[in-house]
């Protein structure tokens, strides 16, 4: 395929390329692969893409993301080709409109941007779902995830310090991207509870906070393992502005959960039950402005405003009795969770 | 070695201002709040001010949607047709 690069080239010596890099402040702080026209064409050919291609365009940067800039990007984040398509899929769900780019490519509180791959895709690319979920060790989950996030620095201006104003961030801004883990898992998939069909590949994307693990290796059913949980949930990072949350439960935990019979939905339902908080203890603990009120000991508010804001997912290593969950960022309202079809 | 940017300058637009009053005497002032805690109390006391020291007639309270989207178009449309000047404020 004949394509026509337009972005600006600077030629420069080849042990210099990455010192030039950082010094141009193209870099997340980390090393990246020099963009080369070579290398570019090779991503945008994996795709099938168009350079001049419009992926998304985010209306108040008045930016719009070509396929050209994602694929310098996802070179230089050191993407192999054939993760363009997941990339691309991933920088369409921070385009929409429902997800909101201003506030968390902005806002102090300092949202990264929590990608789930689920469909044939995660396995062919080897995106990790198990061991380590969150962690180092798989070149598609670590550089995919880091080549939105250098599209979101390089190409929307997300520049911590600048535009990027998160009073904390955390280590998730560098790269967040996991997996379901389908092959293993006795539950619908995500994708699927979205809308798609399970041979379809997909991409979510969650504003979101960092992991939040707990720990319970004693329970021998559902309900204890849920009810830690729960308890652990409840006095989140969120509480009180009704954000949406990932649960990532890992292996034994799954194992324990599906033992009992217990389907993604009826875990939805118990954990919208069991981590309500009455308006009196959000107010004794300043989540919510006001003073204590007649009848507000017995007045609940859910942490999310309904179950659906539970985005259950099975991944994480088979063994170890621990799970996480994911406060997203803001509230439910002013980001909500998109998902979008990896087609190509 | 030759290497393409990776980065991208905005899209410039014009942007046309409206000329800012002489005196805001008479005026009709908009207040559009964020929906964060106070920032309606701090527009609202701002409006008092405005109409005590300064002489604007009336003040008038919208509410955004949240505070990380633009003025919704219902606000657009009903301050175009009722207020002279705008006060847009965020509280945390």
């Amino acid at each position: 395929m004949a394509v026509e690069l337009t972005s600006k080239r600077y030629r420069v010596e080849d042990l210099d390329a990455v010192e030039f890099c950082f010094q141009q402040g193209w870099t997340d702080g980390l090393p990246v692969i020099p963009p080369t026209a070579e290398r570019v064409e090779a991503m945008l050919a994996a795709a099938r893409l168009d350079p001049k291609q419009e992926i998304a365009f985010i209306t108040n940067r008045s930016v719009s993301i070509t396929a050209e800039k994602v694929a310098i990007n996802a070179v230089m984040a050191g993407c192999r080709p054939e993760y363009m398509g997941v990339v691309i899929a991933a920088v369409e769900g921070i385009g929409d409109p429902a997800w909101g780019y201003h506030g968390p490519g902005t806002s102090t509180g300092g949202a990264a941007v929590l990608m789930i791959v689920n469909g044939p895709i995660a396995r062919q690319l080897d995106i990790n779902s198990g061991d380590n979920l969150f962690g180092p060790g798989w070149r598609s989950s670590l550089t995919m995830g880091r080549a939105l996030r250098l599209v979101m620095r390089n190409v929307c201006g997300s520049i911590p310090g600048l535009l990027d104003r998160g009073t904390l961030g955390h280590p998730g801004k560098i790269s967040y991207v996991i997996a379901e883990n389908e092959a293993e898992s006795p539950w619908t998939p995500l994708h699927v509870e979205r809308g798609f069909r399970p041979d379809q590949s997909t991409v979510t994307v969650m504003a979101a906070e960092g992991p939040h693990q707990f720990y319970n290796q004693l329970s021998p059913d559902a309900e204890g393992v849920l009810t830690t949980l729960a308890d652990s949930m409840q006095h989140s990072g969120g509480a009180g502005r009704q954000p949406q949350y990932v649960v990532a439960l890992a292996g034994e935990h799954m194992r324990t959960i599906a033992g009992s019979g217990w389907t993604k939905k009826e875990i939805r339902q118990f954990l919208f039950e069991r981590t309500q908080n009455s308006l009196a203890h959000l107010k004794r603990t300043h989540r919510i402005p006001g003073e204590v009120q007649p009848g507000d000991e017995s007045k609940m508010r859910p942490i999310v405003a309904s179950p659906e804001d539970f985005l259950i997912v099975a991944a994480g290593g088979r063994a170890g009795s621990f799970s996480s969950f994911i406060p997203g960022w803001g509230s439910g309202n002013s980001s909500r969770a998109t998902t979008k079809e990896v087609k190509r | 070695m030759e290497i393409l940017d990776p980065t991208v300058e905005a899209a410039t637009q014009p942007i046309a201002y409206v000329d800012r009053p002489g005196s805001l005497k008479g005026k009709r002032i908009g207040l559009i709040e964020n929906t964060k805690y106070n920032s309606d109390k701090l527009l609202v006391k701002i409006g008092e001010i405005l109409k005590k020291d300064y002489g604007a007639s009336e003040t008038r309270l919208f509410r955004k949607h949240n505070a990380s989207v633009p003025a919704h178009e219902e606000i657009i449309v009903e301050v175009r047709k009722t207020c002279d000047v705008i006060v847009a404020g965020v509280g945390d």
